[in-house]
């Protein structure tokens, strides 16, 4: 029998029952074991590899950050002390005001190109610091002073206002 | 089960889970694609390697929106396979591919014969003829017979439109008729069995 005496309906009929049992045939086959762990042990050297590859694009952020942690620890202990200016002008007459105490060398004062006062309140305690009498009874109340500073921000002299 | 493409964007990020849950999903669909296309069980473990690899290292060339992953990788396996057999898609009209005529005998008897994957002789003479036709045929065949793949899937695969993958499946179906009409595969058992011997 040649495929044109063969009714196309019976030769399509058993072609694909042939091919059923190929598929039949095939259905268990698949791909040996060691190419799941050829390609996982490459997905892991891939990974590493484009770890390696972004790593140096960020090589500067470490010395940066460093540099950024070593300017603000500079800055932070070096800048003056950050005493909480009176906002309001002071209401208080020459007369009101003592004479300003020297907390630095008179010499040291006098050299200072740009000395600022600095009308400012802080607890009556920081006058022991200087060597001034306070009273136990009243170490907590505030006191309103004028500091005069250097251009550096050193406290030169202090003079109380009340 | 997740996402196909929810495991495609994990393993983009390096998740090594995600891409071993896509190689099983599509290792036998891709493996025994290669196998009926070329006949060999070591090019078809060479050609599923070669295929999920270049899924691994070059993911952004699956487009999504141009068909499944399934097919994508499908595509890739019979790109590589065409270059394992050295054979290649010149033509476009079905009239003029040619038949298994000019294929050498090397394409179709491999190193690793499936025969011994396959111990039925009358199924290894299908898997033969199958593998004796043109390229052009057999990768339609295959793809819609054995991957159960639509005929819009077959035709993202293999490049080509619609009408031409019903007209060459169709070529297809009636050259391997012929063939196993001619050793006698086709015929009813009695006639098969003389045929045989």
């Amino acid at each position: 029998m040649t495929p044109r005496e063969m009714h196309p309906a019976v030769r399509d009929s058993r072609l694909a029952q042939r091919l059923d049992e190929l598929r039949d045939g095939i259905a268990t086959l698949g791909p040996p074991d060691s190419i799941e762990q050829a390609l996982v042990a490459q997905f892991r050297r891939e990974r590493a590899r484009r770890d390696r590859a972004l790593r140096p694009r960020l090589w500067w952020m470490p010395p940066l950050a460093l540099a950024a942690t070593v300017a603000f620890t500079s800055w932070i202990v070096r800048a003056p002390l950050a005493l909480a200016p009176v906002a309001a002008p002071a209401q208080y007459t020459e007369a009101q005001a003592g004479p300003f105490i020297a907390l630095r060398p008179l010499e040291r004062i006098a050299l200072e190109p740009q000395a600022t006062v600095v009308a400012t309140e802080f607890p009556r305690a920081l006058l022991a610091q200087w060597g001034l009498p306070v009273s136990p009874e009243r170490a907590g109340e505030p006191v309103r002073a004028e500091m005069l500073y250097s251009s550096s921000g050193e406290a030169l002299a202090v003079r109380l206002l009340n | 089960m997740l996402p196909e493409l929810s495991l495609l964007a994990r393993m983009k990020q390096g998740d090594e889970e995600a891409f071993v849950a896509l190689y099983r999903r599509h290792k036998d669909a891709v493996y025994r694609f290669a196998l009926l296309f070329t006949g060999s069980s070591a090019t078809a473990a060479d050609v599923t390697q070669e295929a999920f690899l270049h899924f691994m290292t070059r993911p952004e060339t699956f487009d999504p929106t141009r068909g499944s992953i399934a097919g994508w990788l499908c595509g890739v396996a019979r790109n590589l396979a065409r270059r394992e057999t050295g054979t290649r898609e010149d033509a476009t009209d079905p009239d003029d591919l040619s038949d298994d005529t000019h294929l050498a005998p090397d394409l179709i008897e491999r190193d690793t014969p499936i025969e011994k994957l396959l111990r039925n002789e009358a199924l290894e003479s299908v898997r033969a003829a199958i593998a004796r036709l043109a390229p052009h045929y057999r990768d339609v065949l295959i793809l819609c017979e054995f991957s159960e793949m639509s005929y819009a899937e077959a035709a993202q695969v293999c490049g080509i439109d619609i009408g031409t993958v019903r007209s060459r499946l169709s070529r297809a179906r009636s050259q391997l008729a012929a063939r196993l009409v001619r050793q006698g595969l086709l015929d009813t058992p009695a006639r098969a069995k003389e045929a045989l011997q």
